[in-house]
Formats: structure tokens, C-alpha cells, sequence
């Protein structure tokens, strides 16, 4: 409440919030668990004068006025402590007498996140729930026209390869004559998407890392997981677990001066090099973390000084064209392990995704080519950025895999999609509809901190607080006192069981199509969308 | 009826094979007609020698010739005894439901596939998928399979009963003799083995040792298998040792859950740090403790802490007072009970606590009060400043010797005057007026204040400070003497010379000065018609002296909208003066003021009440001027570091603005000749909002009496030491605590907080605030 009802013009109510605290009086403890826990202080303990009228029945006595005060729980309506709908509250309150509830009308907050002229900016994910990829079904059901296969009973070897594979003509020489056989991964298709160490707190990077080296040593799945832009623990890059590890090189080259002097002491090659050209969740942008997060630990890793916002350039600088950028760097990243390690580009997914395509095609040291789409998550990025730009995966992917079809080399260059995969929780479904559209392989990143770290974020426009170091769960925070909630072991083994189950499910999908042994990578016959045009845009079927 | 001769039914007719229905219906009428030893010269027909239960409760022995067929004795009757004379097809036995199989060979495929009673003996080894789906169904005894050799991949899977006996003799499959992944899916049933195997389904089976219930059991029914395949010879080789043979279970549900891994605590320890090294990932970048915190956490591990910012901001009513009183100060003293202190801390900072507060001062600490801002009416400091004539007079500090001259006996110089001697100094007061007092004395209506009071406050400062009358004016030279001649000096000598306008006849006005002064000794009669031109408060004064001296018809006129304000106004239009504005003056006339717009007032008396300009014809070179006032610093510190102005000779204002200046100027002189720092008012305002009016009753009006008054204020930024914070504070961390002097604090046990901020919410006076903790990492 404004005491003094003095009028501007982002002045709210708790009726123009996004978010309204909704609070039991009956129910409270006062125990101030939920105002602890807030991240943005959007509660706070309120004093309330409440006046009461008793009057006797049949009006036998003079009604008065009878003045008290209570204690409750306030929710603050300034926009800079405005409710972000975390439930952090009610995670914590013991008599459920506190949860945030959403409004269902467009908010007056939306209007004024723009103090000081300064637009929105958020971590998360694009706050549209529509997904093409939820839409897509299997309806290749091979129960008597191909040897069905038992997904429970079956052994199944779900591998997918990283690296560019010769053409058979090629393969067939002996290395003599070809002089270099690109280096092949062959690794479990789903692949933990760049995140670095800084967007995500230590606890929550070693705990995804340690689930990870459990997986491949433990389970013997060849799990991979890309580092980010951020650079590596020096301990990691000497670590024989590096194989497990995908680095990433983008446009602002944090912490590569600790990975090139690592090179000399490595035990064991990294799996892949990714070079970072876009980001689906913020394409034609660069990365960012914002000064919050940069402490003193991340900034040693990354070479800067503490407390500085890091934005990255949305363009690597020094590279001028489309040949040159993509050929400059795979040489270079190339030379840097002997050529001994794939190298690869990122792109978000564009309408000129084809034109990069058809480059790498031409360059025989492309290893693969992963592409970003829309609905990938970010730790910070402008609000416009995530809402409105970008191009969905589906159709991004569709187009590259026919086009490789039509130049003959949809077996050569590995496509890996990202994006949106699972973001309305159907991961295995959504993996597998991208697999038969012609990826390779998929990464996943919002999915990742939701099921392995407890995540609170929602297509609503839930917390999506990434960036300013305030993440409840301890996810994407780089103070101890809000990271340290978070187990790394606890993550680790939500890794394990978000693979073990993914691993179920796939087999779900792939055994009646009777495929054990390889994806099937581009197998649109097996795959229908109920509506016209999607199906003619995709050339899979129409299923109605 | 039975038939003990045995009879031989043929599959083939004419070499031709007959159809498994046809071979079906010929065995099913044989058994009818009381055959119980049958022959059948099988050509891979379906089914032989299943469904036989029309025996009337006697054994149907079938013997099997030839090529036998898929599906041998399904759904087999327990009266039904089968022996194949050689190698058999695909699932033998198949749902069988109690009928007795022997084959005398290898079988193939599926055996036992589903079967829920009776016994399958194999002298030989199995295909694929034996012994899979079996039952157990406690009305009948479990099913029995026994293979000589050894057994296919896929064994046993979906197994829920019976019991498997896999001797491992002379097998095809030599070192792996249970196959590739048996028992996947497999919930009930034995499975005995000997010899080497390849592992088993480990998530849904365990090897248990053999007990001698178990090991009597497989002895004694080994020699039942051992005679029904003809090779009792073997039985010596087969229950020699106990330890060849192994048995599998089915892992119970609660065991089932999940194939045994590493734990991931294990792994953590074990392998990753093993590893990394201690410390994990980032162990050699930082000795940080990472461990798990809970949600709710106390001590250095919060995100918030309270703090008792107890009198850290100044409150409203002290940040508007320029005189600086601390009223809320005030008040406190007096629900401590303490009127006598509360009335003597005034007199610290103005020598006129009751004729300024109490009556001459608009009250401009009411104006900021934060009761004011929830619609409450603001405390009435009036009650207070009335009841301040009972003051006990203060004790002056030790003397320093320190002499200053202060030019000007009015409020200013009073004020400074008295802020000096206070602190030991000796202030001289000069001035071309016959005592102190100013325009107080000499121009404020007598009905604006209480004249007795003002005499008693004014005889209170002329008993102790030395006054000196400047009999022949100020001049330069005058100035200079009195500079040199003292370690500092005040100027203070107000705002003497009136405005006037530059229009025709204005000199048949008067100015407000001169006709106060006048009214105030009855020296003059206004007549009955009378324009003040200005209507600001000294015009409002005019105009309520002119209606006490018999004017009727009182007009103010302002080119603007009129600033005055408060007890002026109020009682200027109380005598009826009306307002007229915005209009400009052209000519005065005898007869009375023209107007711009031509019209014209009737006037007996016309006043200039323009505001007064300071006399700034003494100054010396060096004290600088800005526009038309003596320009001066933030301490009131003229150019000439010797002297300080204050009051309308540096910008005209309130007499509290008066007071206000001249209590800094003696705080900086002061600061100054005892070498300290003049730190005084300089505390950020509060925070208002921070201050809870919820816990003041809205009915109560303040202003009765004193006691009222104080209980109603809110003490912004105070402790009322009212213990709410002590009593709100969910984890009971905060407690009060003595000081020396009857002085105390509030304060918190870290150990104890959790940083919800309920004190802070609570406190009604603002005092808690919640402050990010310093940060980590």
C-alpha cells in the first residue's frame, strides 16, 4: 500500500503483478520461513489495523468502533521486488498457508519493467508453451511387418556419431591414400547443452559433470556434455574425465588461455570443440553474465576481473565472411589437439542455416553442425530477444537434413539439434520426433536444471531470474549461501536417472520400429502431425 | 473301458502327410475308445499328444516316431505321459497343464514356453527361450523342466514359477550353458545349474546358496529325470559334488527395484575426487566449504540481517525544524515522564522555545510528520512550545574566554548569542535598539503571541549576555573596530530597508515596518479604508493591526497568488481583509491605489509590504554580496573568515530560519576555536515508510495535553522500546540489553536469526531494517 495514495505512473497494485501472494491468516505460523527464503524480497511482515462493529442483536446497545492490530505476511508491489512466482514460499512455509498464484490477465508489470529506459532482461525461456515437436506422433507401429523389438527385454545400442564420416568410396581407401580419417565420437545422443561455468553455480556444474563421468563409467553410457563459454576448471581439463567434456569457443573466449595451457598436460582429448556462433534463445546476440554472478572465482576462470558484467560480442571479431569465420576457426581448433579432435559450429537456427550448411559441406573438416532454435534457454539475455526472435528447430532441422539428402551427404555431416527439446516435459518424444526429422542428436540444456536440479522455471513466465544471481534452487547462482542448498551428488544422480529413464523411453519409441542398433536418423515415415500444413512444411505424414 | 494293447496311428497316409487336425481327431478317438499306450508315426504334425484329459482319470502313454512337430503335449493333461523318440521342434510343452514330456534328444525353441503344471525331461540341450512365462499356481504342483545339457539364450525369461534343472552335461554350449541374458523379467521359480555360465539378468535374479532341504529334493527327483531319459548311469556324476550345482531365484519385488550400482556418495569420494583431487572440480581454485546448507539458515549463512538502527535517521519533524529541535526527542522525554527535561532540551537549541514553537512559528516540523502521510493528524508540537516557558535555565560550559561579537539584537543574533554562551564563550550583542528583542519586540503584533511569555524568554538571555547599544549607527569604521577587537564576528543585523515600488506617489505609502511599529504603540490610525500592497505574511499582519485599529475595509493586493500562510493569514482574514490578485499597481493617489486595469481602490491608508532588504552599507571590502544579501556558506561563514552572517541579512526567512542559522553559526564558531568538527544534523532523514501508524488508534485527535500528544508519535527512527521485536521474532533471537545509564540496546543472537525480517515488518518506529549480508565467495 502507498500510504500517502500519491499517484505516478508505474505505481501497482498487487492486482496489475504477474504474481499474487495469496496468504491464509488462519493458517500461518508467523515462523518467517517464506520472508527468509524470497529471493527478491517480494514478502515482507506486514501491520495491519483492522476495525471491527460489533452491534448487539435488536440494536439493544450503542455500536462501537472496536480497533486491533494483527501480523501477516505483505506482499511488496514495487516492481523491483514484484513476485516472480517461484513457490519458494510455499516450499518452505509448514501449514501450506502461502503460494503465489498467476494472474490470468495481461499484467501492468510488463508495462513498467523498463525503469530508467532500461528494457527487461531475464534468464529462462521463451514463455510459449506451443510446440511443434509435442505434436508430432509415431505412428510407424511394427507390431507383424518388422521384427518389433521389446524395449524392456532388448538390448539396444542407442549410439550416435560426432565427426565427419567418409564417404564410403573414401572410407574404403587405405590411410595412405587419404592422408587424414576425421576423427568419429561415437556417443549417446543426448547431449548436455553449453552451459558455462558461471551461468551455472559450481555445485550445480560439478554435480551435472559427476553425473555424467558416473553414466559413461559407471553405466557405460557415452554421455557428453558441453562446457559453454566460460572455460574449463583447470583440475577437469587434466582430468581423464575431459573425454567426457564437448568445449565450447565463443565470441568473448573466456578462460581459453587456461585450456591452451592445459594442452601440454592433458591426459586424455575432449571429446568435440564447439565454436559458438548463436544461441537460439538470443540469436544475434552475444552471451552475457551479468556482474552479479562474476566473482572472484568465476572471474579467475575466466580471465577478468571480479564484479564486471561479461557480455560477449554477438560476432567472433577478426572474421569477416561466412568462409573465412567457419574456415579459420575449425583449422585452428583443429591444430590445437593435432587434429585429433572433432571441431564443429553452433548456430542458432535462421533462415540462412542452409547457406552455413552448404559451406561445412564443402569443407572437409566439418565435423557436424548443431543448430539453436527458439525455444533454447538462457542465463540472461533482452526479453525481446528470447520472446520474439529466432526460428523453431523443427522445420530449421527438416530442411537441413533434406538438403544434405539432396547432395547426397545426409550420412556425412552429423546434424545435432537444440532448442525447446522437452520443454513441456516430454524429452524422449520430442528427442526422438528430431531424430526422425534428420538430427543426429540433440542437446538439452533448461531441461537439465528442471529434472536434475529442481528448476522452477515454466513457459509462464515463472522465476526466470537466471541472471541476477538470485536462483532459489542454487542453480544459476554464484553465492555460496544460495548455491550451497544445491548437492552436487543430488544432481549427479538426478543426471543418472533423467538418462536411465530418457533411455527407457527412447527404446519405447524406437523398439516397434524394430531399430536397436542405429538411430533412425531422418526416418520421417515413422512420424505424423495432425495438421495439413505442418505435415506438407516437414514432408512427414498427415495424421488426423 | 481301457484297452491295455498299445495302437499305432499313423501321421502320413499313402506317404501322403495327413493334416495336424485330421492326426488330432484319429489320437483324441483312440483315446476315446480306451487306447492308453498309443504309438504315433509323427510327420512334424502340430500339437501331439496335448489335450488328452478323456481318459477317464488313466494314463495315456503316447510315444513319438519321427519327425515330431511344434508344440509337442500343449496344453498337456496331467494324465498324459509323452516320450519322443528323438529330437523334438519347438515348444515342447507349450501352456502345458500337467502332462509328463521326455524326449530323448535335443528340443528346440521355446520350451515350456507359458506351461503352469507337469514336467518336460530333456536328454539333451534346448534352443532359445526355454522355460519362459511359467507358472505357479498354488491349487497344482509347479512345473518341472529338466535339461541334460544345457539351454539357449534368453532363458527363463518371465519365469513367475516352477523349477528349472539345468545339469550341463556333455552340452553343445560347453562354457556358457545358460545362454545370453537369462532370467530378464523372471518373478517366481528355481532355476538349478551346473557348469559355467555368462551372467544372468542380475536386476531380476540371485543366486542363493543350496540348503539340504533344497540339495535332498534335486538328489532325489534327479533320479526320477535320470530313469525317464534312460541314464541312471550318470546319476553318480551328477549329485557328486553339491558345490558344481548353483541355484537362481527371483529377486522380490523390494529387491528388484534396481540392479545394484555405486552410490553416488561413493562415486563422488571413490572416483571423482580420487580423481580431481580433494575438493573436487574446484578444490586448487578455492578453499570455499560448498557443503549442503538448508533452505532456512542462521548465522553467517543468512542472505539477510536485521540491524537496529536505532536514532541512525533523523526523523521528519527534526529534518523540517530549521532550528533543528529534536521534537521527537521531545516527546520521548516526556512518556518517559521527564516534562522538566523535555522543556530544557528545547532551550539547547532556542532561547524561544514558547514564543517560536509555541505561537509565532508556522511549525514546520508538523508539516513533515508522518501521521500526516497515513491521514492521521500530525502531532501538535503548539501544546508543547506553550507549556516550554518553565524551562529550567541551562548551565553554561566552562568559559573559554573567547569573545564574539554578534551585530544585531534580534532573533538571529539572540540565537547565535545564545548557542555561544552556552558553550563558555562570551558573546557581545550590538545594536542601535535600546535592549534585545528585534522584530519581535519592535514589529510582531502583540496578538500573534503572549506578550508575558516573550518577556520572560527574552529577560532569561539579557540576564547573561552583554548587550552594548551602537549610539551613533554602524558604519564601516565601526564594523572593522568591533571585528578586530573579537575572535569572531556575527552579522546579524536583519533586513532593515523596505521595498517600495517606482510608481507615481508612492511615497504617500507607508511601509509595513513603519506602520507596524507604529501600530504596535497605538501611534496611528489607519482610517477605515486600507490597501496592503504584498499580501504576504507581514501584509497579513498589517492588515489584522489595522482591523484592531479600526479599519473596515482591508484589501491586500499580490501580482501573484498570495504566499502567505498560517495564524496570519487565518487572522488577516478574520479581520475581513480580502484578497486580490494577480493585479498591478499603476499610481497612489490621495484618495487611494490605481489599478493597471483601471479600476481604483478608496484608501485612507496604503502600506508596501514588499519584504525588507538587509543594510549592507557598513561592509567592508572582502565580504562579498549576492544579489543584495551577504553571501555565505553552508555554516554561514562570510568571505572573510572572521565573520558569519545569518538571518535576512543573508536571505529573508522564518524566525525559525533565523534561529536555525544562528545556532549553526555558533556551532561552527565553536568547532572552530575548540578545534572539533561541526558534525551536527548530519543524519539522513528516515525513511517514513518504514514507520508503522497502523498501531495508532485513528480516532485519537492529539492536542489535548501533553501526555497525549507523546504517546501518539510515532517516534520515527526512535526505539519506544515497546519489546515488539522481541515478541514478533519467530526464533526469539532478539533481546534487550542494559547499557550504562539507564541506556540500552536491542540485539541480535546470529546463531538464532534466520534473517525472516519480522522485526523490521513490526518495528513500529522504523528502527529494524533488514541489510544484505556481506557477501561470500
Amino acid at each position: 500500500m502507498e500510504p500517502v495514495g500519491t499517484l505516478h505512473p508505474s505505481l501497482l497494485s498487487q492486482k496489475d503483478l504477474l504474481w499474487h501472494i495469496s496468504w491464509d491468516k488462519q493458517k500461518c505460523a508467523l515462523c518467517g520461513h517464506c520472508t527468509a527464503v524470497c529471493p527478491v524480497r517480494a514478502i515482507e511482515l506486514g501491520v495491519h489495523r483492522k476495525r471491527e462493529i460489533p452491534i448487539t442483536l435488536g440494536l439493544s446497545e450503542k455500536p462501537k468502533n472496536v480497533y486491533g492490530v494483527y501480523h501477516g505476511i505483505r506482499q511488496i508491489t514495487d516492481p523491483a521486488h514484484a513476485c516472480i512466482g517461484c513457490g519458494m514460499c510455499s516450499l518452505v512455509c509448514p501449514n501450506s498457508a502461502i503460494y503465489p498464484v498467476r494472474n490470468e490477465e495481461t499484467d501492468k508489470l510488463k508495462f513498467h519493467i523498463n525503469a530508467g529506459g532500461e528494457p527487461r532482461r531475464r534468464g529462462g525461456r521463451r514463455n510459449d508453451s506451443a510446440s511443434v515437436l509435442d505434436r508430432i506422433k509415431f505412428v510407424r507401429i511394427s507390431m507383424l511387418t518388422d521384427p518389433a523389438l521389446d524395449a524392456g527385454r532388448h538390448e539396444f545400442e542407442l549410439r550416435t556419431l560426432l565427426g565427419r564420416i567418409l564417404p564410403p568410396e573414401e572410407a574404403v581407401k587405405p590411410s595412405s591414400q587419404t592422408g587424414w580419417i576425421p576423427p568419429v565420437r561415437e556417443i549417446y545422443p543426448l547431449i548436455i547443452g553449453g552451459m558455462s561455468f558461471g551461468a551455472l553455480s559450481p555445485n550445480m556444474w560439478e554435480g551435472l559433470q559427476m553425473g555424467v563421468a558416473y553414466l559413461n563409467e559407471e553405466l557405460g553410457m557415452p554421455v557428453r556434455m558441453c562446457t559453454g563459454e566460460g572455460g574449463c576448471p583447470p583440475r577437469l581439463l587434466r582430468s581423464r574425465f575431459i573425454k567426457f567434456v564437448i568445449l565450447q569457443i565463443a565470441s568473448g573466449y573466456f578462460g581459453w588461455d587456461e585450456i591452451i595451457h592445459a594442452l601440454p598436460e592433458m591426459k586424455e582429448d575432449p571429446c568435440a570443440i564447439e565454436i559458438k556462433y548463436g544461441q537460439g534463445a538470443k540469436p544475434g546476440d552475444g552471451g552475457l553474465l551479468m556482474w552479479h554472478k562474476v566473482n572472484k572465482l568465476i572471474a579467475a576462470i575466466r580471465g577478468v576481473p571480479p564484479r564486471v558484467s561479461l557480455p560477449s560480442p554477438p560476432t567472433h571479431q577478426t572474421k569477416y565472411s561466412i568462409e573465412e569465420s567457419v574456415a579459420k576457426m575449425i583449422q585452428s581448433m583443429y591444430m590445437a589437439w593435432g587434429f585429433r579432435v572433432p571441431v564443429y559450429p553452433k548456430i542458432s537456427a535462421t533462415t540462412t542455416s542452409l547457406a552455413v550448411l552448404n559451406n561445412l559441406a564443402r569443407n572437409p573438416y566439418a565435423a557436424a553442425l548443431a543448430i539453436d532454435g527458439e525455444d533454447g534457454g538462457t542465463g540472461a539475455a533482452y526479453n525481446v530477444s528470447m520472446n520474439h526472435m529466432g526460428h523453431p528447430i523443427a522445420s530449421n532441422i527438416r530442411d537441413a537434413y533434406l538438403n544434405l539428402v539432396k547432395i547426397g551427404k545426409q550420412n556425412e555431416i552429423p546434424i545435432f539439434a537444440g532448442g525447446g527439446i522437452g520443454k513441456n516435459g516430454n524429452l524422449a518424444a520430442n528427442a526422438a520426433a528430431l531424430i526422425m526429422l534428420g538430427a543426429s542428436g540433440i542437446q538439452v540444456g533448461k531441461y537439465m536444471m528442471q529434472a536434475a536440479a529442481g528448476c522452477v522455471g515454466s513457459e509462464g513466465d515463472r522465476c526466470n531470474i537466471c541472471n541476477i544471481g538470485l536462483c532459489p534452487k542454487g542453480i544459476t547462482s554464484q553465492d555460496p549461501r544460495i548455491y550451497r542448498r544445491l548437492d552436487p551428488e543430488h544432481v549427479a544422480q538426478r543426471v543418472v536417472d533423467v538418462y536411465s529413464s530418457f533411455d527407457s523411453e527412447l527404446k519405447k519409441i524406437l523398439a516397434p520400429l524394430g531399430r536397436s542398433t542405429s538411430l533412425p536418423i531422418g526416418m520421417s515415415d515413422a512420424i505424423g502431425i495432425d495438421d495439413y500444413h505442418t505435415a506438407e512444411r516437414l514432408k512427414i505424414k498427415h495424421v488426423v | 473301458m481301457s484297452r491295455q494293447e498299445k495302437i499305432i496311428i499313423t501321421g502320413a497316409e499313402d506317404t501322403v502327410r495327413i493334416e495336424s487336425r485330421v492326426l488330432e481327431e484319429r489320437i483324441q478317438e483312440a483315446v476315446e475308445q480306451g487306447y492308453r499306450k498309443i504309438g504315433v508315426q509323427s510327420f512334424g504334425q502340430h500339437g501331439i499328444g496335448g489335450r488328452l484329459w478323456n481318459s477317464d482319470s488313466e494314463t495315456v502313454e503316447i510315444d513319438i516316431y519321427g519327425y515330431s512337430g511344434q508344440r509337442i503335449g500343449s496344453m498337456g493333461s496331467p494324465t498324459t505321459y509323452i516320450e519322443v523318440h528323438g529330437p523334438a521342434s519347438d515348444d515342447v510343452g507349450w501352456l502345458n497343464a500337467g502332462a509328463t514330456i521326455v524326449v530323448h534328444g535335443d528340443a528346440t525353441n521355446g520350451v515350456g514356453n507359458a506351461m503352469a503344471q507337469g514336467k518336460i525331461y530333456i536328454e539333451g540341450d534346448i534352443g532359445a527361450r526355454g522355460m519362459t512365462m511359467t507358472k505357479s499356481n498354488p491349487h497344482y504342483t509347479p512345473p518341472e523342466l529338466w535339461v541334460l545339457g544345457g539351454v539357449g539364450d534368453s532363458f527363463a525369461e518371465f519365469m513367475a514359477g516352477g523349477v528349472a534343472v539345468i545339469c550341463g552335461f556333455d552340452s553343445h554350449y560347453r562354457d556358457n550353458i545358460l545362454g545370453h541374458r537369462p532370467c530378464v523379467g523372471m518373478v517366481g521359480g528355481r532355476i538349478f545349474f551346473r557348469g559355467e555360465h555368462h551372467g544372468y539378468s542380475e536386476g531380476d535374479a540371485k543366486l542363493v546358496g543350496i540348503s539340504d532341504a533344497d540339495w535332498g529334493w534335486l538328489t532325489e527327483n534327479m533320479q526320477e529325470f535320470l530313469k525317464a531319459i534312460r541314464c541312471k548311469d550318470l546319476y553318480e556324476e551328477l549329485t557328486r559334488e553339491r558345490s558344481q550345482w548353483r541355484l537362481l531365484v527371483a529377486r522380490q519385488p523390494h529387491e528388484k527395484a534396481r540392479k545394484k550400482r555405486m552410490a553416488m556418495s561413493e562415486f563422488h569420494s571413490r572416483v571423482w575426487d580420487r580423481e580431481l583431487g580433494k575438493g573436487g572440480l574446484i578444490g586448487d581454485l578455492s578453499d570455499m566449504d560448498r557443503s549442503p546448507v538448508p533452505l532456512i539458515t542462521t548465522g553467517v549463512m543468512r542472505r539477510f540481517v536485521p540491524s537496529w538502527e536505532n536514532h541512525k535517521y533523523l526523523p521528519p519533524c527534526q529534518t523540517g525544524c530549521p532550528t533543528g529541535i529534536p521534537v521527537q526527542k521531545r516527546w520521548e522525554l516526556i512518556r518517559k515522564g521527564k516534562v522538566d527535561e523535555a522543556l530544557d532540551l528545547a532551550l539547547m537549541y532556542t532561547p524561544f522555545p514558547a514564543t517560536v514553537c509555541g505561537y509565532l512559528c508556522p511549525n514546520l516540523c508538523m508539516d513533515g510528520c508522518t501521521r500526516a502521510k497515513h491521514f492521521l493528524p500530525a502531532i501538535d508540537v503548539t501544546v508543547l512550545g506553550k507549556a516550554g516557558s518553565d524551562a529550567h535555565e541551562p548551565k553554561p560550559a566552562r568559559p573559554t574566554g573567547k569573545k564574539i561579537a554578534v551585530i544585531g539584537g534580534g532573533p538571529a543574533g539572540i540565537s547565535v548569542a545564545w548557542q555561544l554562551w552556552m558553550n563558555g564563550h562570551e558573546p557581545v550583542v550590538f545594536d542601535r535598539a535600546d535592549a534585545l528583542g528585534g522584530k519581535i519586540t519592535s514589529a510582531i503584533p502583540h496578538s500573534r503571541f503572549a506578550k508575558e511569555l516573550y518577556e520572560q524568554e527574552l529577560k532569561r538571555v539579557a540576564d547573561k549576555i552583554s548587550y552594548r547599544k551602537l549610539e551613533s549607527g554602524l558604519d564601516s569604521g565601526t564594523f572593522l573596530e568591533i571585528r578586530d577587537s573579537h575572535d569572531y564576528t556575527v552579522i546579524a543585523t536583519g533586513a532593515q530597508i523596505p521595498r517600495t515600488l517606482n510608481i507615481k506617489g508612492y511615497k504617500r505609502a507607508l511601509t509595513a515596518l513603519e506602520f507596524l511599529q507604529r501600530s504596535k504603540e497605538d501611534r496611528i490610525k489607519p482610517g477605515k479604508n486600507v490597501v496592503i500592497i504584498g499580501a504576504g505574511n507581514v501584509g497579513c499582519d498589517a492588515a489584522t493591526e489595522a482591523h484592531r485599529l479600526g479599519a473596515r475595509d482591508i484589501t491586500l493586493l499580490d501580482i501573484q497568488e498570495p504566499a502567505s500562510f498560517g495564524h496570519e493569514r487565518k487572522q488577516a482574514e478574520m479581520a475581513g481583509a480580502k484578497f486580490l490578485w494577480p493585479v498591478f499597481t499603476r499610481a497612489i493617489t490621495a484618495k487611494g491605489v490605481e489599478l493597471a486595469d483601471g479600476r481604483f481602490l478608496k484608501a485612507d491608508t496604503i502600506v508596501f509590504a514588499l519584504g525588507d532588504l538587509p543594510d549592507v552599507s557598513f561592509l567592508p571590502e572582502g565580504i562579498d554580496l549576492l544579489k543584495g544579501y551577504i553571501s555565505v556558506d553552508e555554516a554561514f561563514q562570510t568571505t572573510d573568515a572572521k565573520v558569519f552572517a545569518i538571518g535576512d541579512t543573508v536571505r529573508p526567512g522564518l524566525l525559525t530560519d533565523a534561529i536555525g542559522a544562528g545556532r549553526k553559526a555558533a556551532q561552527a564558531i565553536h568547532a572552530r576555536l575548540s578545534g572539533t568538527d561541526d558534525t551536527f544534523d548530519r543524519l539522513p532523514p528516515i525513511d517514513t515508510r518504514r514507520v508503522k501508524m497502523e498501531y495508532y488508534d485513528p480516532r485519537i485527535k492529539t492536542g489535548a495535553d501533553l501526555g497525549q500528544c507523546a504517546s501518539q508519535c510515532a517516534s520515527c527512527g526512535g526505539c519506544r522500546d515497546c519489546g515488539v521485536c522481541e515478541v514478533v521474532c519467530p526464533q526469539q533471537a532478539i533481546s534487550r540489553r542494559d547499557l550504562q545509564q539507564g541506556d540500552y540496546e536491542y540485539v541480535v543472537d546470529e546463531n538464532l536469526c534466520i534473517g525472516c525480517g519480522f522485526c523490521a515488518g513490526a518495528c513500529p518506529c522504523g528502527v529494524w531494517e533488514l541489510v544484505e549480508n556481506t557477501p561470500l565467495g
